[in-house]
């Protein structure tokens, strides 16, 4: 294989649990999503990439170049992860300054580099405040911008868009498509397929710990657009988004879960997704954060993971 | 899945070697550990070792008696030893625990950092805590009392030295320490707690078997009596000691050396599992 990532077969375990169990891909150029339910190995394959895991099996190379451990080749890799690793005491500027120092840059080129970084996540207002005060979207911008800051050539991205609002989404959204567009590779996990579908055509499904398809995605989004789906809004006025949300033609039902949040099932994902930002925007609604309930995808998953048997 | 060669190239940047690299995690770390709590207890004993040291030389002067040994009286309190323990315990046992807690290790070493690189640069921000709560307040006492013209500059010099040759042993020994407890757990208060627990209990173990068995070689066992040997030995204080004090010395350089490289062979087996 000579992908910019390649996979064969490679196992890890946690204990008795598998997380990853012979999980075979090859990623080429451009952005590929890794898709697939909450606890399929999408993490662990990313913290795999990242050298902070060692597999029990199998062989994994990114850039040519074993996963496991470190070395200079690791200048070319940029690592957004997904939980709070984060140095809260800094301000977003100095976060960004401070890795960008440590990949070996000179201060006045990572003071520069940061504001770059910091000014395409849309965070240069808030790049003087702690990261302890960031909300979660705010913490995925500057996660994103250490990630890209040092531009490298192959950006790791584990769920980076989650509970980053819809506006914000569209915007990081256009970013990652630019810097695919300027020649950068990214992978990009995510539960939501239809978060990766407007990114990218490539992908590598993974369930239980296996890839169960790979390639276009044309295909598989036809078995789940068959389904409802369930989507959940966060909201300071609940009542007042719904009010809007019921009157789109696509939307089955809403439900209310305490008094922030919303459940809301749609027959038509792609236009929910597409229409929520233009809401946002026209009716100047505010809406926290977007998370889509996997429970739909699961089934579509269970299928697919039957269908390799 | 079709597969393309990878046509991207990055732009040529003059990037710094791994010095600088080492030196950025170690900036980084100092700052990162200047909490409230270290600055206390090191400007506690800043102002203990400066008070106890200007005037007990600033009497003995006066008595006529001033001599090297005077300035070796913070180290008979075991409070010094105490204050260096609490200083290398906020430095240190955090250090690497914290980073794999919150899996901000991640963002070191998916980085082009070699794992001895971001060692070395815990240790050197362990050990520079210590030094400066260990060697700072000792030279600095000697600074005032140069400038008040007390005592000669033969006495002053070798003051100093024995600060120093005292505090880079003890920063030698904790840190290694720090180091060694810090990476093998992912909770900062655990490794606290042990450095506490072992530095405190093989004090006062080893005292309580000497004690009974009449046996004074297991009081190389204590870190603390090694320290206060090397001090009475550096500030030229008369012996009997409590140990040999090279003994002393080569023991706690070569077993702050020997838990660094634990450090070391610990970290490089750990995986960052993550919540």
């Amino acid at each position: 294989m000579t992908g910019i990532v390649d996979a064969e077969g490679v196992t890890k375990r946690y204990g008795e649990v598998l997380g990853l169990n012979g999980f075979t891909a090859t990623f080429s150029s451009g952005i590929t999503g890794l898709v697939g339910p909450n606890g399929a190995g999408k993490s662990t394959f990313f913290r795999l990439l990242a050298g902070q895991l060692r597999s029990d099996a199998g062989t994994l190379t990114l850039l040519g170049h074993p996963a496991w451990g470190q070395g200079e080749f690791r200048r070319r890799v940029g690592y957004c992860p997904e939980g709070a690793a984060m140095f809260d005491w800094m301000t977003g500027e100095d976060f960004v300054t401070t890795l960008l120092r440590i990949d070996g840059f000179s201060r006045t080129d990572a003071i520069e580099r940061a504001g770059r970084a910091i000014s395409s996540v849309g965070l240069t207002d808030a790049r003087e405040r702690r990261i302890r005060v960031y909300s979660k979207g705010m913490r995925q911008r500057i996660k994103l911008a250490q990630c890209i800051a040092h531009d490298p050539e192959l950006i790791l991205l584990d769920e980076p868009l989650n509970g980053v609002d819809p506006v914000g989404r569209a915007s990081l959204s256009a970013l990652l498509r630019q810097l695919s567009h300027d020649g950068h590779h990214l992978i990009v996990s995510s539960h939501v397929l239809y978060e990766v579908e407007r990114l990218t055509d490539q992908i590598v499904m993974i369930s239980n710990g296996r890839t169960i398809a790979e390639g276009d995605i044309h295909r598989i989004r036809d078995l789940i657009d068959a389904r409802p789906h369930v989507i959940e809004l966060e909201s300071p006025d609940p009542r007042g988004l719904a009010r809007f949300l019921g009157s789109w033609d696509h939307v089955v039902s809403i439900e209310f879960l305490g008094t922030a949040r919303l459940r809301v099932l749609t027959r038509s994902p792609d236009a929910f997704y597409a229409a929520l930002p233009e809401l946002v925007v026209s009716e100047g609604i505010t809406v926290r954060a977007v998370h889509s309930a996997d429970d739909n995808l699961d089934a579509v998953f269970r299928y697919l993971s039957e269908g390799m048997r | 899945m079709s597969i393309s060669s990878p046509r991207y190239t990055a732009p040529s940047v003059d990037r710094l070697g791994r010095a600088s690299r080492t030196l950025a995690v170690l900036r980084h770390e100092l700052l990162s550990r200047a909490g409230l709590g270290t600055l206390l207890v090191v400007a506690l004993a800043y102002i203990a070792v400066t008070l106890i040291v200007v005037f007990d030389a600033d009497f003995a002067s006066a008595a006529g008696q001033l001599s090297v040994s005077t300035y070796e009286a913070p180290f008979q309190s075991p409070l010094w030893a105490l204050v260096i323990l609490i200083v290398a315990t906020a430095a240190g046992a955090g250090s690497v625990a914290e980073d794999r807690g919150s899996r901000s290790i991640v963002l070191y070493l998916s980085r082009p950092i070699h794992l001895s690189d971001y060692l070395s640069a815990k240790a050197g921000s362990i050990g520079s805590w210590i030094l400066i709560a260990a060697v700072g307040p000792g030279l600095v006492a000697v600074g005032i009392l140069a400038a008040l013209g007390v005592g000669s500059a033969t006495v002053n010099l070798s003051a100093a030295a024995g600060f120093v040759a005292t505090g880079v042993l003890a920063a030698l020994f904790f840190t290694g320490l720090a180091l060694a407890l810090s990476s093998l757990t992912d909770r900062a208060l655990y490794a606290g707690v042990a450095m506490f627990g072992l530095v405190l209990s093989l004090d006062i173990g080893v005292g309580v078997v000497s004690g009974i068995t009449g046996n004074s070689t297991v009081l190389y066992a204590s870190p603390v009596t090694d320290l206060t040997s090397v001090a009475e030995a550096a500030f030229h204080v008369a012996g009997p000691y409590p140990t040999d004090p090279v003994s002393s010395a080569v023991l706690l350089a070569v077993v702050g050396g020997l838990l660094a490289v634990a450090a070391y062979w610990q970290l490089s087996q750990v995986e960052v599992v993550g919540e």
